[in-house]
């Protein structure tokens, strides 16, 4: 167990590392001049290499990076090009809402693809089964941002039931989570239906029954159970795209969180920021793999976490 | 060791990778969803491509006398804009169809780029192996551990004149790793198979053998990738452009023009309606177009995909079309089974397929006392398995019952409802199974099981249960139950879990219990402890026991009656003594001369049965036994022999039992039999 977290906290760390240090180069290399930027076009030359100083860009590139590490080892993200508040306290203020919207995602999601993958498994190829592939397909093709539209005119604009932008209250979540689900839960909804279909067939499924094992506890426990290993392994491996959803969701509905916070930043090509952004993201993928895995030990006892 | 190794395997024809093109497309064309999704996506690309002649406008072209106009069918649309104008009074309808050609151009660009480095990659990764092999593959697991379109963002987000060709290789690059993985393990399974090898040893050069064996099974795994990732590119690039960060203004594009009817939505809700219909329009049609495509062309990559059940027939079952099924006589000795303790009678079972009926089980009748033991005997596929299922109502769907009756104490089985039906499973039916560590769910413990079992027909505390598990566990000789009770099942050998699974089975005490193959996937001396086992506590407790099984020796040595099925039929049934000492069928006698025995003379050959179980496709007619049996004649071919009485409690189903039948052996073996009583 402990080399299994030492090898593992390892890992995650290059690939962060491996991560910020892309981000770090692409920013600077392929970028336009921040500096240049911030002032008035035709501004200038004296006055814009005077903002590269403030900001530090005028430094050669290694020595930028190296104070960038050095600040990263002290827990000091930088300051934002823009206003100069520290990266940090901007990413504590937006993470919470960031992540309370990806739990209530997750939960919402993984509730609605087990209802409807074990309901289409268990009505395998009649109606309910038909009606499940039709969603599948449909939410499959489309857009997530068309969708926030959509639901805006729709919810907000045309019945006015719930707000269009921003965080003020428990009302707000409900068109972003729908947003959200709709990109996520057509492959967990496969997942689930192809699996708990195996599960069925399984013979322990059937040894459970012969045993007198009422149906609802077949169904509940005995299959739910081994159906639930693929299900959160694929969420852990969705949360790509629950992330990258989040940042279009955040971008339409002015949410307050970390995915809008680095669109801003790319915006304005405010560079502590972006990384910072990215930084989070890189560390929330990672912890979050972390966590699939322990769960999965947890409720899979042939797994022994050993190091892979 | 006594398997029978004949007639196992059922006659399908293999999807092969050498199927022809021809064959391919009319596959295709067979499934409604790909022939509307390709179609759907054929005309799409026609817009695209025909866009200049199609569009009534330049899409560029502003009038701003004319702007925000609102489609055709509202009240104040005009039909020279069909889809209305944006603010600049610019041609919606132009600007899709232009916006259908860059999204086109730039995913299917991303997708080519994707798919020749994942495919380079694949086949290098593959074919040079060591170093390479792991540097490759490594950098694939950390690019996968990251979610790249992230990356993506920032990238195109920050470059400031962004072109097609900025698009195309932030979109592209990523996705070499979906084909890489999947073609580096083609190449290493095809690498591994003996042609290959053969040709290798041959001296074909490592080009050549790619090119020979490998491509051919890659291409198509390929392409199928290509089109599922096809829509999620189209996705990824609207999503971009509509951030933002797709191409620069004005050239049209679809995520573009969304975010700017946004900022007009109220007032103009068709500009941000219409290209996410167009998109969506799109991806629905490759992503049918791709379905369709992964399973004709490789059925393989499709698992986890919907798609329709495909049951497998029983394998080398009887098929019978519906109306020409033969009415067989029925047995002329029916004998009195007034309070029997089991009684199958005429019992059939069906699995109604997509285009014919497999008959499984055909006429099969039989009894067994209270605490006595009946083996039922035959090959795999001869629907022994499926006549335990019937007696316990869990047939594999689509099978049912579709005649005859199983009598328990005088109740109907085939005929009581689920509801009934589940009471009595566990309590008065049990049952073991052929794979006991299968049988025992994988990821709950032995003891949690247990106590389930025990709960769900005692009515006793978690504690209280706990202690009977640890009792019953010693009641099948387990040692340390304690210590079992919280293992899983894959801590434990199949032996031991064959006794926990004996355990639960005997928890409720049952009057019947049935035991499919239980010692088939175990090693010779367990096989001996466990039956050992079953037989003691299933007379110790007075359960009347079916043991099926292939290995007629475990009948003689545990059984009191035995069945002997074939291809669904019952051949013999009787005592076990009088059917191992004289058997009536030449099935039978085949099976008990194909036993290896300890006093073969040296040099003498072990019988086998020649041929194997008719498949599911043959139609019966005659004696299903006819085609490997020595003594087959005319009549054997074509009529199919009833099953008769042929002496104290025995039944048996062959012409050379009936006097009158016309086999020219019938009537040797009658006076054989009047010259020898003893035997019958």
């Amino acid at each position: 167990m402990l080399v299994y977290l030492l090898k593992r906290s390892l890992q995650m760390a290059v690939v962060v590392f491996g991560v910020i240090t892309l981000v770090f180069f692409i920013l600077r290399i392929a970028s336009g001049d921040p500096a240049r930027l911030m002032n008035p076009p035709g501004q200038q030359e004296e006055i814009v290499q005077l903002t590269r100083e403030r900001l530090g860009t005028d430094r050669p590139l290694l020595v930028q990076f190296g104070d960038y590490l050095l600040g990263l080892a002290r827990l000091d993200l930088g300051t934002s090009f823009h206003g100069g508040q520290p990266v940090l306290d901007e990413i504590l203020r937006t993470l919470p809402n960031t992540a309370m919207l990806a739990i209530v995602t997750i939960v919402f999601s993984s509730t609605i693809a087990l209802i409807l993958g074990i309901g289409a498994a268990l009505q395998a190829d009649k109606l309910f089964d038909r009606i499940v592939l039709v969603y599948v397909s449909l939410a499959l093709a489309t857009p997530s941002f068309w969708l926030a539209i959509v639901l805006v005119l729709y919810f907000s604009v045309q019945l006015r039931w719930l707000p269009a932008i921003d965080l003020v209250g428990p009302q707000s979540f409900v068109l972003p989570v729908v947003t959200l689900a709709v990109a996520l839960t057509p492959v967990l909804i496969r997942t689930v239906r192809q699996s708990f279909l195996e599960a069925l067939g399984d013979d322990h499924v059937r040894a459970a029954r012969a045993r007198g094992i009422p149906e609802h506890r077949v169904i509940l426990i005995h299959a739910l159970k081994v159906t639930s290993l693929p299900l959160i392994t694929l969420i852990g491996l969705q949360l790509g795209l629950i992330l990258a959803g989040s940042y279009v969701v955040e971008y339409i509905f002015n949410w307050p969180g970390i995915g809008k916070l680095t669109l801003d930043a790319v915006a304005g090509r405010n560079f502590p920021m972006i990384q910072g952004g990215v930084l989070v993201a890189a560390l929330a993928f990672v912890f979050v793999n972390f966590l699939v895995d322990l769960a999965y030990a947890a409720l899979d006892p042939r797994i022994r976490l050993s190091a892979r | 060791m006594t398997e029978l190794t004949v007639g196992d395997t059922p006659k399908e024809p293999k999807a092969e990778a050498t199927a022809s093109g021809g064959r391919t497309l009319r596959r295709l064309l067979k499934r409604r969803s790909f022939v509307v999704g390709a179609a759907g996506l054929v005309l799409i690309v026609m817009i695209a491509i025909l866009a200049p002649v199609l569009a009534g406008h330049d899409p560029n072209e502003q009038d701003l006398f004319n702007s925000l106009v609102p489609p055709a069918w509202y009240a104040n649309g005009v039909p020279e804009y069909l889809l209305g104008t944006d603010t600049l009074g610019r041609d919606v309808a132009s600007r899709l169809m232009y916006g259908a050609r860059n999204s086109l151009i730039i995913a299917t660009c991303a997708v080519l780029l994707s798919a020749v480095l994942g495919t380079l990659a694949g086949l290098f990764a593959g074919f040079t192996g060591g170093w390479w092999d792991s540097v490759i593959m490594r950098l694939g697991d950390m690019q996968l551990a990251f979610p790249f379109i992230l990356l993506a963002i920032i990238v195109l987000g920050v470059i400031t004149d962004r072109t097609a060709v900025h698009l195309i290789l932030v979109l592209g690059i990523p996705g070499w790793i979906l084909y890489a993985r999947v073609v580096r393990s083609r190449v290493l399974s095809e690498r591994d198979k003996d042609y290959v090898r053969a040709a290798k040893a041959l001296g074909a050069s490592p080009l050549r053998q790619m090119r020979k064996y490998v491509l051919p099974s890659v291409w198509r795994v390929v392409l199928v990738i290509a089109m599922l990732d096809f829509g999620f590119v189209i996705l990824v690039e609207a999503t971009l452009s509509f951030l933002g960060f797709g191409l620069t203004p004005p050239t049209p594009s679809w995520g573009g023009m969304l975010a700017d009817g946004r900022k007009n939505m109220i007032i103009a809700p068709w500009l941000s309606i219409l290209p996410g219909l167009a998109i969506m329009v799109t991806v629905l049609a490759i992503n049918l177009t791709a379905d369709g495509a992964a399973e004709v062309l490789d059925p393989k990559l499709k698992k986890g995909m919907f798609r329709r059940l495909r049951r497998a027939a029983p394998p080398a079952a009887q098929t019978v079309a519906a109306s020409a099924s033969t009415p067989r006589v029925t047995p002329s000795a029916n004998r009195d089974t007034t309070a029997q303790f089991l009684e199958v009678r005429d019992l059939q079972v069906e699995f109604p397929l997509e285009d014919r009926t497999v008959t499984a089980v055909r006429q099969v009748s039989f009894t067994l006392e209270r605490g006595k033991t009946l083996g039922i005997v035959g090959e795999s596929g001869s629907g022994k398995s499926v006549t335990a299922s019937a007696i316990i109502q869990l047939i594999d769907p689509p099978g049912r019952v579709t005649r005859g009756s199983i009598l328990l104490e005088g109740r109907d089985l085939a005929s009581i409802s689920n509801k009934e039906m589940a009471q009595l499973r566990g309590k008065t039916i049990g049952m073991i199974f052929q794979n006991p560590t299968s049988s025992l769910n994988p990821v709950i413990s032995i003891g949690a099981q247990m106590v389930e079992t025990i709960r769900q027909h005692h009515a006793v505390s978690a504690v209280e249960a706990k202690a009977m598990a640890t009792r019953a566990l010693m009641d099948v000789g387990i040692g340390d139950p304690q210590g079992v009770l919280t293992r899983y099942p894959f801590h434990l050998s199949g032996g031991m879990n064959q006794r926990v699974m004996i355990a639960l089975a005997m928890i409720a005490q049952p009057d019947l219990l049935i035991a499919d193959e239980p010692t088939t996937a175990l090693d010779v001396t367990t096989q001996a402890q466990i039956l050992e086992q079953l037989r003691d506590i299933t007379q110790e407790r007075q359960t009347a026991l079916i043991l099926i099984t292939h290995d007629i020796a475990l009948v003689r040595e545990y059984a009191d009656s035995v069945v002997v099925l074939y291809a669904g039929h019952v051949c013999e049934s009787g005592p076990v003594a009088d059917i191992l000492y004289d058997p009536k069928h030449p099935y039978t006698q085949a099976l008990i001369e194909s036993v290896p025995r300890i006093d073969l003379e040296p040099g003498e050959r072990l019988a086998a049965i020649p041929g194997e179980l008719p498949s599911a496709s043959d139609t019966l007619i005659g004696c299903p036994f006819a085609p490997r049996c020595r003594h087959a004649a005319d009549v054997c071919v074509n009529i199919e022999p009833p099953l008769i009485a042929v002496g104290e409690a025995r039944l048996a189903a062959c012409h050379l039992n009936e006097p009158a039948s016309g086999h020219p052996g019938a009537l040797k073996e009658a006076v054989r039999r009047q010259d020898d009583p003893a035997a019958s």
